[in-house]
């Protein structure tokens, strides 16, 4: 089984410190993969990788079996096929929600703005939003926003979806209600790496658990076996202090 | 003071005050404006490129236009302008450039200055992650600048850059010293020639506060409106 996301021997350093040291893993075509760790693991930073975003000096990330680090590679055209949700969703503030999921179909992949309307306006609705096309971002919940950020990176049909911490900016109110999306992302077999401290989510949709701790990929399990014996003394005492609640 | 004030003179020289000399000064302060803040957005933009081969050009080039005095590179554009002119278009005797073309050149290449450092800080101000979602989303560093930061960027600061355009108006005074007539210079010629230095100051002073003050109030309302919710 070819992999659609390769990582190996991924290692990267701000200046003098070193932020990942040697990743290996592969997420393969419709495979969703969570990522866990304490703060400062370098979790954000390796799926920032992924897309680009954050160079890296060592190592080898593929896409698709495109080179990401490959000075070669056309990026923006690796990037239109990936989508990503940040943990401050990002919209552009100065568009309306319609405007920000047109936009990028528009101005990347040359759809009109009829094709990018009719798109925009299915993935709204799909996201429950169709009501607030025409509002700006500043004028919805952070839920909201979330899922329209979601609409907005499907609406370039990604081959793959990266979501950085999607629920770790909201109320706890409107975390159900963003993992309600992504989780029928992942039934209908997207590949996905989510980046999230949200383990009820891990345990119901993703096929393996990635944990980092200090840059490193300490332990790549399938979910179950994860949960049900960690084999690393540093994921058993992050699960316990991360599931006694 | 005031007790023979005269004030028919103002009123007589009415025509003259606007229709030559404001003319002259809302249109130089509008062009310099406008050319001003574009010429002053591509250096912003090259100043924050990262690029040696085009940082170290526009930063030397603002530093130098805030450090040398505004009037000093009006005097010396007006007397210098023809000979590069002459330079550039390989004529025989220095090109013929009128006073209204050499205030707009200098007041735009001065004011451009100033517009870089508004729109540097308005171009910082938008976070980070704005251009990692255009990128994300596969867009080019020119639309990501053009669709995502300029926009956002301008409406941060147009408060600021207008205020620049209120210090500009102000500012448009100076061109004295090369003898052209603009609203100063209008009201100074009728003084000189009717005598009548205190009327003819007192008025444009009051000419020059009320246009500035509505001018920063209507600031203040554009703002309000252009705002982006956040």
């Amino acid at each position: 089984m070819s992999a659609m996301i390769d990582i190996a021997g991924l290692c990267k350093w701000y200046g003098p410190t070193q932020v990942l040291n040697d990743c290996t893993t592969a997420v393969a075509s419709g495979e969703v993969v969570v990522v866990c760790g304490p703060s400062g693991s370098g979790k954000s930073t390796l799926i920032k990788c992924v897309n680009g975003l954050e160079p890296f000096q060592k190592g080898h990330i593929a896409v698709d079996g495109i080179s990401v680090g490959d000075p070669k590679t056309n990026l923006p055209k690796l990037r239109a096929r990936i989508g990503m949700v940040f943990q401050h969703f990002e919209l552009f503030p100065h568009l309306s929600v319609m405007r920000n999921l047109t936009l990028p179909q528009i101005k990347v992949l040359r759809r009109n703005a009829e094709e990018a309307q009719q798109k925009g306006m299915r993935l709204l609705e799909r996201v429950g939003l169709s009501g607030h096309a025409g509002k700006f971002p500043g004028e919805l919940s952070g839920g909201q926003q979330q899922r329209v950020a979601i609409a907005r990176a499907l609406a370039m049909d990604p081959i793959a979806m990266l979501f950085d911490e999607p629920t770790s900016a909201l109320d706890p109110e409107m975390i159900q209600e963003v993992l309600d999306v992504m989780v029928g992302l992942a039934k209908e077999g997207m590949t996905m790496i989510v980046v999230t401290h949200e383990m009820g989510f891990a345990r119901k949709v993703a096929h393996r658990v990635v944990f980092m701790d200090k840059g490193e990929i300490v332990e790549d399990a399938p979910t179950t076996e994860f949960f049900g014996r960690p084999r690393s003394e540093r994921a058993q005492l992050f699960l316990s202090k991360i599931l006694q609640h | 003071m005031f007790s023979n004030f005269d004030y028919d003179v103002i009123v007589r020289s009415l025509p003259y005050l606007f229709y030559t000399g404001m003319t002259f000064t809302l249109l130089l302060t509008a062009l310099a404006t406008i050319i001003g803040i574009l010429i002053g957005t591509l250096l912003a933009l090259m100043r924050l490129s990262g690029v040696p081969f085009l940082t170290v050009p526009a930063a030397a080039y603002v530093n130098l236009m805030r450090s040398v005095p505004f009037v000093l590179m009006i005097f010396w554009f007006y007397f210098l302008v023809p000979y590069i002119g002459q330079w550039v278009t390989f004529s025989a005797q220095p090109i013929k450039v009128g006073a209204f073309a050499s205030c707009l050149v200098t007041f735009t290449l001065f004011e451009a200055a100033f517009f870089c450092e508004i729109m540097r800080a308005g171009i910082q101000s938008i976070p980070r992650g704005q251009v990692a979602a255009g990128q994300a989303l596969g867009m080019t560093y020119s639309t990501v600048t053009g669709y995502i930061v300029l926009p956002q960027a301008f409406r941060n600061m147009v408060p600021v850059l207008l205020t620049q355009t209120i210090v500009l108006f102000q500012d448009t005074s100076l061109v004295y010293v090369i003898s052209v007539t603009d609203f100063l210079g209008a009201a100074s010629k009728v003084a000189e020639r009717d005598g009548r230095l205190v009327e003819m100051y007192t008025f444009a002073a009051c000419v020059y506060f009320v246009v500035s003050f509505a001018a920063s109030r209507a600031v203040q309302l554009v703002h309000r409106r252009i705002a982006i919710i956040r």
